[in-house]
């Protein structure tokens, strides 16, 4: 029992970590209706500048996160402004691939700038270990990155849902074409999705860095586990995204745990295959409907 | 009244424009360059590196046309077509080193039938993807991207992880530019047959193209299957000229280089698949030299150039460099005179 406990709150760590990179993928897809896949990048970019801000200027984990979360989100804007405004009218293969060829920039430039080898983040939260009850040991980083992540989740829930900007995010996601008619900034409004999905990355990232360890090219691995996690979800939609990411997680965890660490990929994609298959928006994504 | 076209006098540039060669032609003088560029490769007056880089071109070139079937004729976004390189891969290698002495006779039957595997799981994993479209049928053609490399990865018979070791070498670049012209031969032949009209019916408008009387699901699986089966071939070819093959590379990066090189040179053009590849490939090897010789701590900067030349390339001309156009030889003779646009 103890045992399972544990490899669910392992679950929730790394779902946890999903949910943060697979909220940026659901909004930006929302609004835009685009996959960034520069935005797994973006997530190892944060990872990256948190371990930057971590080891040479010693900044303590309380100033360095909100910090690299504000940098990631202009790093996210400036991509957004450069590479994405100009194809936003244009075929949609042309964004995606543009999105690809950003992603594999940042990739290198990252490895340029700090080199090719596996990093850790200096662990920088409480990792005292917790006993309860009879043997169900946990580490205090382990709860903190879990709750810290649902805190950021929560946020985010009631900006979209109680903030003037959050109502304009949404009404953009229902009908980009109209909203600019009714006085809203379609490009403050993208703008401000690309930092809030940057600087939710780039969280995700310096949890990732404490607990596992870093390189520039865990992008492309963890962006697309977190792209998953949100199309099973249900792509577009928030609360789909942070269930999709915790779903996925639980999948490879006890994979790992009770069949073979080979097996993490093929069960989590083949799991993909069949939920799209029964819902084939997702699981708590609207059903397109095509008008003819 | 009478009716009847007046014929002016054609200028030299204008027959010279219009006398294109056949493509049996051309097939023919491209298969005796590379012959040729082969025996002296083989005979030492050319660099073998040169060899190298014209026969990974000729493999990207395959790869490439035939994801364009798929993404660009039929215009959905398949990302999984190095999964089925690595069927042809591996059927071939299993070929190759368990059934007969190397030679001619065993590069064929190696080739047949990775070819044949990848079509036969191309088909079945079309089955199921074209249950969906659009960004869904994306993850779903990555998924069995990743199903198939995971598979090849636990089973001990073909090395696992690890990979598998001591294939013999058989493909050269003369064997690599028959299969060129194979494929192309083949695929332009499709492409402007009704079954190509079909496939690029159903781009511009599926619904549109289904109460044409169009089997949308039928016509579908046929390109994917086909799509698979070059895939299959080529993959067949790398295994015989690598001599080694690991799981790990075939999985999405690979995908996404050929996305690239498809993006890049455009995509519903088959002239611009061969100038995506060539232009991307050659780019690279060039940007390694030039940068190399200036200074050899700047040969990593080719990574970071290369991405932006795609960004400024889809910020520029959003259609690749060839989208939807064709190169005036490329496209059957009937067609030039009919349409000068040569779609």
């Amino acid at each position: 029992m103890e045992i399972i406990i544990q490899q669910l709150l392992n679950a929730a760590q790394l779902g946890a970590v999903y949910a943060l990179i697979a909220l940026g993928y659901t909004m930006v897809y929302g609004i835009l209706r685009m996959i960034n896949f520069a935005h797994g990048d973006i997530f190892m970019v944060g990872a990256f500048i948190g371990f930057l801000l971590a080891t040479t200027v010693n900044m303590p984990l309380v100033l360095m996160m909100p910090l690299t979360m504000l940098l990631t989100a202009f790093v996210g804007i400036a991509i957004e402004r450069v590479a994405y405004r100009k194809l936003r009218d244009a075929n949609r293969m042309s964004l995606v691939i543009t999105a690809l060829g950003v992603g594999i920039f940042l990739e290198n430039f990252v490895r340029m700038v700090v080199g090719p080898q596996t990093r850790q983040i200096p662990a920088q939260l409480p990792d005292k270990i917790l006993t309860f009850g009879s043997g169900l040991v946990v580490t205090e980083d382990k709860l903190l990155i879990i709750l810290i992540s649902l805190a950021l989740m929560t946020i985010l829930w009631l900006f979209t849902n109680k903030t003037l900007m959050g109502t304009a995010m949404r009404a953009v996601a229902d009908n980009a074409d109209v909203i600019p008619l009714m006085g809203i900034n379609l490009n403050r409004v993208i703008a401000v999705t690309f930092a809030i999905g940057s600087a939710l990355a780039a969280a995700g990232g310096i949890f990732y860095g404490q607990a596992y360890s870093i390189d520039p090219y865990m992008g492309i691995d963890l962006g697309w586990k977190a792209f998953i996690a949100a199309v099973i979800g249900g792509i577009g939609s928030i609360e789909g995204a942070v269930l999709g990411s915790f779903m996925l997680a639980g999948v490879e965890v006890f994979t790992v745990a009770y069949l073979s660490s080979n097996l993490k990929n093929g069960i989590a994609f083949g799991l993909l295959i069949l939920l799209l298959l029964i819902w084939p928006s997702g699981i708590m994504g609207k059903p397109m409907i095509k008008k003819v | 009244m009478k009716q009847h076209q007046t014929t002016k006098p054609m200028s030299l540039i204008t027959k010279l424009r219009t006398a294109t060669p056949s493509w049996s032609i051309l097939a023919i003088a491209f298969l005796a360059l590379s012959g040729v560029l082969e025996l002296l490769g083989d005979m030492d007056y050319l660099n073998q590196y040169y060899l190298h880089i014209l026969i990974i071109v000729g493999m990207n070139i395959i790869l490439v046309a035939s994801l364009n079937l798929v993404n660009g004729y039929l215009g959905e976004f398949a990302l999984g077509h190095a999964g089925f390189m690595a069927v042809g891969a591996y059927t071939a290698a299993v070929i190759a080193t368990k059934i007969g002495p190397p030679g001619l006779p065993t590069l064929i039957i190696a080739l047949i039938g990775s070819t044949l595997a990848a079509a036969l799981i191309g088909y079945l994993v079309g089955l199921i993807t074209f249950k969906t479209v659009g960004d869904y049928l994306a993850i779903i053609t990555l998924g069995f991207n990743m199903i198939i490399v995971n598979a090849i990865q636990n089973i001990d018979y073909l090395g696992g992880p690890r990979g598998f070791i001591g294939i013999p070498k058989a493909t050269n670049l003369f064997i690599v530019a028959i299969c060129v012209v194979l494929t192309y031969t083949v695929l332009r032949n499709l492409v402007y047959s009704d079954h190509g009209r079909r496939w690029i019916s159903i781009r511009e408008n599926a619904i549109a193209a289904e109460l044409m009387g169009i089997d949308i699901n039928r016509a579908k699986n046929m390109a994917f299957t086909i799509a698979a089966a070059f895939a299959g071939l080529a993959g067949g070819l790398w295994a015989q000229y690598q001599q080694f093959i690991t799981p790990k590379s075939f999985d999405y990066i690979k995908t996404t280089d050929l996305l690239v090189m498809l993006y890049l040179g455009g995509t519903g053009s088959l002239s611009g698949s061969i100038l995506g590849v060539v232009f991307y490939t050659v780019l690279m090897e060039v940007l390694r030299n030039v940068l190399s010789m200036i200074d050899p701590r700047l040969a990593e900067l080719r990574m970071l150039i290369s991405p932006l030349i795609l960004v400024v390339v889809m910020l520029t001309k959003q259609s690749g460099l060839m989208g939807n156009r064709e190169w005036r030889w490329f496209s059957p003779r009937k067609e030039e005179n009919t349409d000068e646009s040569c779609s």
